[in-house]
């Protein structure tokens, strides 16, 4: 694949493989697994639209819809008033239509999240949502450190994800237990967990 | 990439495939060398656009574009509030509104893009900011384009943003409204 010019960003920093080899994340390709049954599917992403996902998830039918949460995240975090940080979830998410949203891509985004903003997007997600909807989420777990913004995750093929973590400063990651990860997320079960090659901690939850 | 199961395809699977191989760098752009009407960086637009030429905006529009059998050009300095019906979309500039395009839809690198894309090819390229959803299903992109963009209210003296038109549900009934005439450029 044909690298992605962004100013300061160094390639799979953390991936533990080498650049354009990507990341093998057996619980995403479960997720692709998913769409290829030729049923038609919404996708929310909370992270930006990549071309490489935009190319992935072309091949199937599904609706694409596209959050993207970093924008909000700042603003999220420090709000304490707990009525109006549900209203700012709703908003940070695109507008909501009649289908439930099946599958949710959070990519690394939740470890960004203090725990009332987490469990305010997740209540909003879970809302428009559906028994069995999978949510798919990449937390830091091995590492006590991770960069100061979220990674862009950019899909190689149905298994394999390439991150490109920005340059600069990192900061200390929440490492969120499978504990406080229940908490925050009430409504969600864990389907599956796996712990990848970088130390991060691949989670499938279910509603 | 290979695929596994999926008996049920979609029919239209080789426009999927286009728009899946399509490399970032090589997005499409507008025709060159066609004439087509441009809307100036002063000028600012409120009600129901539509025309039989190709389009480009670079000044204000709020309301509705329709240009069934051409393509729309939203340049850099372009703001668009709109829903937009074209043949082929090329956004660089601004854009909150939904988007049907029945040949192709890209979204530049420059591009704010606020809405919902429907086109059986759509395009987006690295840096773009992108916040809404685009239709990958080829069945609904088809019933989507098939139906025809909202009927032209009659010339009116009055003059009043169009409605809103969104997938899935019927055209309201337009407001009488003028129409603004755009000059081709030459």
């Amino acid at each position: 694949m044909a690298a992605e010019p962004v100013g300061g960003a160094t390639r799979a920093a953390k991936s533990g493989a080498a650049p354009g080899d990507g990341l093998s994340a057996p619980l995403f390709h479960s997720l692709v697994d998913r769409l290829n049954d030729g049923g038609r599917f919404v996708v929310l992403d909370l992270a930006a639209a990549r071309p490489a996902t935009v190319r992935l998830l072309s091949q199937f039918r599904c609706r694409y819809e596209v959050a993207e949460l970093a924008d909000a995240i700042d603003l999220l975090n420090a709000e304490q008033d707990p009525r109006r940080l549900r209203t700012l979830a709703e908003a940070a998410l695109p507008e909501r239509r009649r289908e439930p949203t099946d599958i949710v891509l959070c990519w690394d985004l939740i470890n960004y999240l203090n725990r009332p903003a987490l469990a305010a997007v997740m209540e909003s997600i879970a809302n428009r949502g559906r028994p069995g909807t999978l949510v798919h989420a990449l937390v830091y777990y091995a590492e006590r450190r991770m960069p100061e913004r979220p990674s862009r995750f950019l899909p190689l093929d149905e298994q394999r994800i390439e991150i490109v973590a920005p340059s600069g400063a990192l900061r200390a990651a929440p490492r969120y237990s499978p504990e406080d990860l229940a908490t925050c997320m009430p409504r969600y079960a864990v389907d599956r967990a796996r712990l990848l090659r970088n130390g991060m901690q691949e989670f499938l939850f279910r509603l | 990439m290979s695929k596994k199961g999926g008996t049920d395809k979609p029919a239209d699977t080789t426009q999927r495939s286009e728009a899946a191989v399509r490399p970032d760098n090589t997005a499409p752009r507008a025709p060159a060398g066609r004439e087509h009407a441009v809307i100036g960086a002063s000028i600012h637009i409120d009600g129901d656009l539509r025309g039989e030429e190709d389009l480009l905006i670079e000044g204000e529009v709020n309301g509705t574009v329709q240009l069934k059998n051409n393509s729309l050009t939203i340049g850099p300095q372009g703001k668009v509030r709109a829903d937009v019906y074209a043949h082929s979309i090329y956004v660089d500039g601004f854009m909150e509104g939904d988007l049907f395009g029945s040949e192709r839809v890209a979204i530049r690198k420059s591009a704010q893009v606020r809405g919902n894309v429907t086109s059986p090819r759509v395009s987006l390229e690295d840096g773009a900011k992108f916040k809404g959803s685009i239709e990958m299903d080829p069945q609904a992109v088809q019933g989507a384009t098939s139906r025809s963009a909202p009927k032209p209210a009659p010339a009116q003296p009055a003059q009043r943003p169009a409605p809103t038109q969104k997938f899935g549900e019927p055209a309201a009934p337009k407001p009488a409204e003028t129409s603004p005439v755009v000059k081709s450029a030459s």
